[in-house]
């Protein structure tokens, strides 16, 4: 986590991390994972998230069409696994190459049209 | 796990209804694997209550499942609400003081300090009464999340034009000086005809109430041009000349409440109290000179009722645009041309 004095720092950096939650997520999601198995995923990966942030997520992806979901009650407790959709694999598809696109323009702006 | 239980149940409680249960389980086994993956053995409750602190409070939580957020009136209906709302209210209070002044006139009602003290708190109660309908309305329309149209195809062409609202009505405000000084002029010089003109009667039957108060009319109207001269002067009104014209108003209904009231007065010694029903009692025939003066007083009493209302309009416009100001300062865009 980026710690910063100003809590408008703060929360400019959240809003940008914000921004690519939703491709974050549905890269991790070819395979079924639960809540807690993504938010592992993601932090061994190098992303942390806000995990109040993620839930919620999950099921405005699942409204949308985005995810599938199913309750396993096979474990020591229910868990509710997601899955990426078709749907959401045409996302994936596009985000990631806005992604890339970004990366570059971004890449230009900041570091190459310095003088 | 006591704390972690107590938490989910608070964040449900936040909950609509429909997703309440799956939400909470979800919750719950989440925040369960998450401990049980950072503690080893059996977690304490410093480890549930560290957990808690970083997912965040049960309130924010609850509220990140709504990502529209939850309103009565929402952003997209909010300003089409204050619209209605500000139409609504002026209207209203233009039409209360319109039925006010007609029941006045036509019923001869009594007009006291109390009667004005009444209509005000009837006015403000029907006021209050249709406000909440309009919040009862659009809160219906949000429950069912009724979107104004949101036109893409708009065009830049039919952008309405900037109202300069604060500039001063020359024209008008130099009409109204010139109308004042001559009421004035007839007020200090032609005093003894001022009352009713009948033509079979060569003399003026002389109103008998008002010539007692000319000095207090005289100063009324005097402080009204001297302001009138000052916003020309200024050439845009200000905060201190909105006030200061709210004053003269205020003054001016006061006025014209003691000359309304002394003419009800007048009239009810004469046993005339209404309009109509004074109507009634005439007969056929010619008209004497007291029944031509009844009705004469009868029409002062009118005019000085328009002239209330008209001026109490004026003043509620003065007072919104006052509080829209303080709210939303007027700017003024000026782009310099040499970059």
């Amino acid at each position: 986590m980026i710690k910063n004095t100003s809590k408008t720092h703060e929360k400019l950096t959240q809003d940008l991390r914000r921004g690519i939650l939703v491709l974050a997520t549905l890269s991790q999601l070819e395979e079924a994972r639960y809540g807690y198995a993504l938010i592992d995923v993601l932090s061994r990966r190098g992303l942390d998230i806000d995990q109040g942030t993620l839930y919620p997520l999950l099921r405005r992806l699942e409204d949308q069409g985005l995810l599938d979901s199913e309750w396993n009650v096979e474990g020591s407790r229910p868990r509710r696994y997601y899955q990426i959709s078709a749907s959401g694999s045409e996302l994936l598809q596009t985000l990631t190459e806005e992604w890339q696109n970004l990366v570059g323009v971004m890449e230009v702006l900041l570091f190459q049209t310095k003088e | 796990m006591e704390l972690i239980d107590r938490y989910v149940h608070e964040v449900g409680r936040q909950l609509p209804r429909k997703q309440r249960a799956d939400i909470q389980v979800e919750l719950k086994s989440t925040l369960v694997d998450t401990l049980e993956a950072r503690v080893e053995g059996e977690p304490t409750q410093e480890d549930e209550i560290e957990l808690l602190k970083e997912f965040g409070p049960p309130n924010k939580v609850a509220a990140s499942y709504y990502p529209q957020g939850q309103y009565l009136i929402g952003p997209s209906l909010f300003p089409l609400f204050r619209m209605v709302v500000a139409i609504t209210m002026l209207v209203f209070v233009i039409v209360q003081l319109v039925l006010v002044g007609i029941s006045l006139v036509f019923n001869g009602e009594v007009f006291t300090f109390l009667t004005v003290l009444d209509i005000i708190s009837e006015v403000l109660g029907s006021a209050f009464t249709a406000f909440a309908i309009i919040v009862i309305v659009f809160a219906i329309l949000q429950r069912f999340d009724v979107k104004p149209d949101q036109d893409d195809e708009w065009d830049p062409q039919e952008l309405p034009e900037i109202e300069v609202q604060d500039s001063v009505n020359r024209t008008g405000t130099v009409v109204e000086i010139t109308f004042s000084l001559v009421i004035i002029a007839i007020l200090l010089f032609l005093p003894d005809k001022i009352g009713v003109w009948v033509t079979p009667y060569t003399e003026v039957l002389l109103n008998p109430v008002l010539t007692s108060y000319i000095p207090l009319i005289i100063l009324s109207i005097l402080l009204g041009i001297a302001l009138d001269v000052i916003t020309l002067w200024r050439g845009k009104w200000e905060t201190s000349t909105r006030l200061a014209k709210i004053g003269v108003n205020l003054f001016g209904l006061y006025v014209l409440f003691v000359l309304i009231s002394s003419h009800n007065a007048w009239l009810a010694e004469q046993g005339v109290t209404g309009f109509f029903s004074f109507l009634d009692t005439l007969g056929e025939g010619e008209i004497g000179a007291e029944t031509a003066l009844i009705l004469g007083m009868q029409a002062f009493r009118m005019g000085f009722i328009i002239a209330a209302i008209v001026i109490s309009v004026d003043t509620v416009t003065m007072v919104y645009r006052l509080i829209k100001n303080q709210i939303t300062p007027p700017v003024t865009i000026t782009l310099s041309d040499n970059n």
